[in-house]
């Protein structure tokens, strides 16, 4: 069997290839993030972003320690709720899910494909934000395994987590 | 040619189950005060049966709600639903005050709940204000519907059971509430849009 320098870049550049397209399933099946908001008072500011998904987990490190642990404190006894909530929506078909309408201010939350869509038109600004269904349940679960502040005790495992152990 | 039909009857079967198991509860407020907000909810029951279980306060655990005696004024609830059952269809039991009319029946399966309340003397200009009638609660719920929420023990309500009997009843209005502001309905069928 030949082992010249040419198969091994050969190999090399299959691995890296296939690292690449497993790389990209990963992100396409994640889904997109998308968030506008337009601002609607002289000199609002106007954002459009549109973020891959599973951007988002690997972020969520990044955020300072104090709001994660606020932010788990108050996920944690909701994480097996969302749990079940999301794996139920994702199997829902499309539709509204929750509309508000006032003579000032438009909420809707609809599921529209893979992802949980909210719009809020309001005077000041009108926000899109579109979320993969799944999602919700990954940045959840994260948020709740964020351990607490030092010198506080470890909280118990949720159901989810204990059957899991 | 028989296989064909056969696969056909089988298809549509499994379509027919699938969408009688896509049961969703609506709820509908509609604010005509100063604000007049509109409030529509649409959830699958499916939904609500997997997060009620996993759901754990105060008053709501493993789908079941703590009722304090005092909130119902101990009532005995079992012991009404009982007396229902073995009355004839429309045969309403009456609680009157003075402006508000309580009248409880049974009809066609289904547990009924009539509620009409006037104005208070303090709250009305005149005599004749005080007999018109300022809300109107109407509340149908199936009696398997009854059952299931009574299944818990003494000061429960089951309401995950409550969930399940639901799924398995057709089309129903459950409450209807309206008075001079606002309007709420409360119902139950296979699709997953208000129109």
């Amino acid at each position: 069997m030949p082992t010249g320098p040419a198969t091994v870049a050969g190999g090399a550049g299959a691995m890296v290839l296939g690292t690449l397209l497993v790389a990209g399933a990963f992100v396409y099946d994640m889904g997109a993030i998308r968030v506008s908001v337009q601002g609607k008072q002289p000199g609002g500011e106007n954002v459009h972003l549109i973020v891959p998904a599973a951007v988002v987990p690997l972020a969520l490190p990044f955020v300072p320690d104090k709001d994660l642990q606020e932010a788990a404190e108050q996920v944690r006894p909701w994480l097996p709720a969302i749990e079940a909530a999301t794996e139920e929506l994702a199997r829902c078909p499309d539709g509204p899910l929750v509309q508000v309408t006032s003579p000032h201010e438009k909420v809707s939350i609809v599921k529209r494909g893979d992802s949980l869509v909210i719009d809020v038109d309001d005077a000041n600004e009108k926000v899109h934000l579109s979320v993969p269904v799944k999602l919700v349940s990954v940045i959840a679960g994260q948020i709740a395994r964020v351990p607490p502040p030092k010198g506080e005790r470890a909280a118990e495992p949720t159901p989810s987590e204990a059957s899991a152990l | 040619m028989k296989k064909i039909l056969a696969g056909l009857a089988i298809i549509f079967w499994a379509g027919t189950c699938a969408l009688a198991a896509d049961r969703w509860i609506h709820v509908k407020v509609e604010d005509g005060g100063a604000n007049g907000e509109t409030v529509r909810i649409n959830v699958p029951l499916a939904l609500a049966e997997k997060v009620l279980p996993v759901i754990h306060t105060d008053k709501l655990r493993d789908g079941k709600v703590k009722v304090d005696s005092t909130d119902i004024h101990d009532l005995d609830l079992r012991a009404i639903v009982e007396a229902l059952r073995t009355t004839p269809d429309n045969e309403f039991i009456t609680v009157e005050s003075t402006h508000e009319n309580v009248r409880v029946a049974k009809a066609g399966g289904n547990l009924l709940i009539k509620v009409r309340e006037s104005k208070g003397k303090a709250e009305a200009k005149t005599t004749a204000e005080t007999k018109t009638v300022a809300e109107t609660v109407d509340v149908m719920v199936p009696f398997p519907v009854v059952d299931a929420l009574l299944s818990a023990g003494k000061d429960e309500l089951d309401v995950l059971a409550a969930v399940r009997a639901l799924s398995a009843v057709g089309d129903t209005v459950l409450v209807a509430v309206d008075d001079q502001h606002s309007k709420v309905r409360i119902w139950v069928d296979s699709r997953n849009t208000m129109e």
